[in-house]
């Protein structure tokens, strides 16, 4: 019933929504809510614009004539309505991202009875505002978010907001490209295929490790330690430029404070591929929020964000010289640049770029498993950028002995994170390691703690374990081994308390966001889980989350990685009720 | 002990904790090493109770106050009533910015020590000789007055002398309050 071999177009990842819709799967979910009143109305056209980065011009798609679409302040409490219509030539959508609504009106085409809004319609988006905080707004259809469909939504709290500041901005990171997200996928497509015979997962290393024992399977990793140990584990898009609210780093975004004001920053990651770390050298950031949702606050130098994850964080710059916001990408490809400044036209520097990130045996959660050192060292070295090899110790290499490396003690390893002895103030490794400077603080999900406590304590009634996998050679992306729609959907009883344990076998993070819903990550912090929209999971890592299924509906349920989204890691998550009338 | 005796008898240990907290702050507005009232002079002192024409309430919440600004006259002597209906931990330092940010600095090293939880004060913790900690300077044995932390639903008291003309704070000091804005003004004026 689904195309399964071939690659995926935009308009094949269109025909599996579409498909799901019109086999039957859907059920519609009539509204909770009447709504009598409205307090907000709003009308959005979405069309093709130019957009121009740092004086280059290229094509984008607008939501209300801008890239990004304007940004939506509103109140908690708020009903409001939203006329969107599309001049495009295409079929479009837009999902309220982090918002708790009902669901056909989560703007998911195929999911929860919504269906794509067509070329010439108008859709009207009608829903109560249930929640405050920092969210953001997207185009759930092909590839149109990448081409510019994303817009803030900054939402009052109804009570007093928990943090006071002086300035209140947004600051959106996204990545553009001049190519249409048609051809970035067939790029992806072709250029993985040149390694078709070479990618291998991760449980193909462990299936392989136990067929022929791990000396043998470390030998025949050598080169596919390699080939894994390119910049693609990080990020498989490049060619991106990285933006702050629409502006290139030379267009330099600016946002304007007083001395000693306290600045918050809402700082969202709606870029389609780019997992961004984010810092302001010389300032200290506070972050208040997480995913929308308040959090007791922790102070830090840097974060990473996964994209759909948003930050606050309060600033309180003192002075008048300028500091820079920097967004880099992990696989430092380039960055984003913004400055805060007490006027327009300054600029601060641009601190020095961090060392891209080498992935590591232990980011394949094989840190104890005895083996492989050897030729993790080496795939390593192979894979090295070579731009930093100058500081390497060449003599360090031709003493390596790798066949005694199998059965070595890990735990005392001085070399582990430094493989062969080379490269230690060059090149970073780990997934984890952001190249903070020693004496830096960069925010952890263990610092997250809600600052409301959790209103269902219950312990989860069942687990849902959640595989994250790829196929790396076709570039096709999955969830439990099955691309969308072809294998089962979850399925959870309304007022059920669930735990969901992703497992990423595969070598690159995934930020895994879930639809109509907050997931409490479970990160050690009691009755005060932090609750988020979007949770990153590292390679080879797991990682859980709690969750009351109190919103019933067929939610998405996806890696919010654009093309991998694309190319099948979605599922339903379907919260049903119990009753026979459903 | 002057003022704090009343609220000692009740929270002796959490009291002893606010007494530490304070008193670099009040070091720091005074020259004098000895960590008794005197210190705090640039800033005003502490009085009794019943010293006070007026009473200010002041409620915490997570994490702010409620009022954010309060005005008051040279000379003036105001009793604090600060009531806690928050679920965290906070505080109610008078200084000046300059001494809250340094006490910033010493708050964020007792959580980190154990010292203080996010809702209270780990008195085994607290009670251990600190003289040692490097940055800390001083054991605990001092009686400073311009700050009292409370815990999660108490209230507690805290009488002072303005004395002179002075853009004052008062402010949490506990990691994070301060800059996600808990902190209100005294605008001390004749």
């Amino acid at each position: 019933m689904h195309p399964t071999s071939r690659g995926f177009s935009r308009r094949d990842a269109l025909k599996l929504a579409g498909a799901a819709g019109v086999a039957g799967l859907v059920t519609a979910y009539p509204g909770r809510i009447s709504f009598a009143a409205t307090d907000q109305t709003l009308d959005l056209a979405i069309e093709r614009t130019r957009i121009t980065i740092d004086g280059h011009t290229s094509r984008g798609i607008a939501i209300g004539g801008s890239i990004p679409a304007p940004t939506l302040r509103w109140r908690e409490g708020q009903e409001v309505v939203i006329h969107v219509t599309n001049r495009l030539n295409e079929p479009t959508s837009i999902h309220w991202h982090g918002l708790l609504l009902q669901g056909v009106m989560d703007g998911a085409p195929g999911f929860n009875g919504f269906a794509p809004i067509h070329p010439g319609e108008t859709y009207t988006y009608h829903f109560k505002l249930r929640q405050a905080g920092t969210y953001w707004y997207h185009s759930h259809s092909a590839g149109q978010e990448q081409e510019g469909m994303y817009g803030a939504i900054v939402i009052e709290p109804a009570e007093r907001d928990p943090v006071r500041a002086d300035q209140d901005y947004v600051m959106l990171l996204s990545d553009h490209t001049t190519e249409s997200p048609d051809a970035v996928l067939r790029k992806l497509k072709v250029s993985e295929g040149y390694y078709n015979n070479n990618k291998r997962t991760l449980v193909d290393f462990f299936r392989d490790a136990q067929r022929d024992g791990l000396g043998a399977t470390v030998t025949d990793r050598l080169d596919w330690a390699e080939m894994r140990m390119d910049a693609t584990d990080l990020a498989d898009v490049t060619g991106y430029q990285f933006l702050v609210n629409g502006k290139g780093p030379r267009d330099n975004w600016t946002a304007l404070y007083k001395p000693g004001e306290r600045v918050r920053l809402r700082i969202i990651n709606g870029s389609a591929m780019t997992i961004f770390d984010v810092r302001i050298p010389g300032l200290a950031m506070t972050v208040v929020a997480a995913d929308g949702q308040n959090v007791a606050p922790v102070k830090v130098d840097e974060f990473r964000m996964g994209v759909g994850e948003t930050y606050d964080v309060v600033v309180i710059p003192q002075g008048d010289k300028p500091f820079t916001v920097f967004a880099e990408p992990i696989d430092r490809t380039g960055f984003a640049r913004a400055t805060l400044a007490v006027r327009d036209g300054l600029e601060g520097a641009i601190p020095e770029r961090r060392p891209r990130a080498v992935l590591t045996m232990a980011d394949m959660g094989m840190a104890h498993g005895g083996m492989a050192h050897g030729g993790m060292d080496h795939g390593a070295m192979a894979g090295m950028d070579h731009g930093a090899m100058a500081g390497m110790n060449h003599g360090a290499m031709p003493g390596m002995d790798h066949s005694s490396m199998a059965g070595m003690d890990h735990g005392s390893m001085p070399g582990m994170n430094n493989p062969g002895g080379m490269g230690s103030k060059d090149q970073a490794t780990g997934w984890a390691d952001a190249g903070t400077p020693p004496g830096a603080k960069a925010l952890s999900y263990a610092d997250l703690k809600s600052l409301t406590k959790a209103k269902d304590l219950r312990e989860p009634a069942h687990e849902i374990e959640v595989r994250l996998t790829g196929m790396m050679s076709r570039y096709i992306w999955t969830l439990n081994g099955r691309k969308f729609d072809e294998g089962d959907p979850i399925r959870v009883a309304y007022g059920d308390r669930v735990r969901i344990r992703f497992v990423n076998e595969t070598m690159m993070a995934h930020p895994m966001h879930l639809h109509g819903m907050f997931m409490e990550l479970e990160n050690g912090q009691k009755d005060r889980l932090p609750r988020k929209h979007v949770v990153l999971v590292p390679p080879g890592k797991t990682m859980s989350v709690q969750l009351t299924a109190d919103e019933p509906g067929e939610w998405p349920f996806h890696c919010h990685l654009l093309y991998h989204m694309a190319s099948g890691m979605m599922t339903r998550f379907i919260v049903e009720r119990r009753t026979a009338s459903l | 002990m002057r003022l704090n005796t009343r609220t000692l008898n009740i929270a002796a240990a959490l009291l002893t904790g606010a007494s530490l907290l304070s008193f670099s702050g009040a070091a720091l507005a005074g020259a004098g090493e000895s960590g008794h009232g005197h210190n705090t002079a640039a800033i005003g002192e502490p009085a009794k109770a019943s010293a006070a024409k007026r009473t200010v309430q002041v409620e915490m919440g997570d994490n702010f106050y409620k009022p954010e600004s309060i005005p008051v006259k040279a000379g003036e002597t105001v009793r604090f009533v600060v009531k806690n209906k928050g679920e965290f931990l906070h505080e109610f330092n008078i200084g000046t910015a300059a001494m809250h940010a340094e006490h910033q600095r010493q708050m964020a090293m007792m959580m980190e020590h154990g010292m203080l939880t996010a809702t209270g004060v780990n008195q085994k913790m607290m009670n251990m000789d600190h003289s040692k900690m490097p940055g800390m300077g001083h054991s605990m044995k001092h009686d400073d007055p311009n700050s009292v932390l409370v815990g999660p639903g108490e209230t507690k008291e805290l009488t002072w002398k303005f004395t002179k003309d002075a853009a004052l704070e008062f402010a949490c000091n506990i990691p994070g309050h301060y800059e996600s804005g808990m902190v209100g003004t005294i605008d001390v004026k004749r």
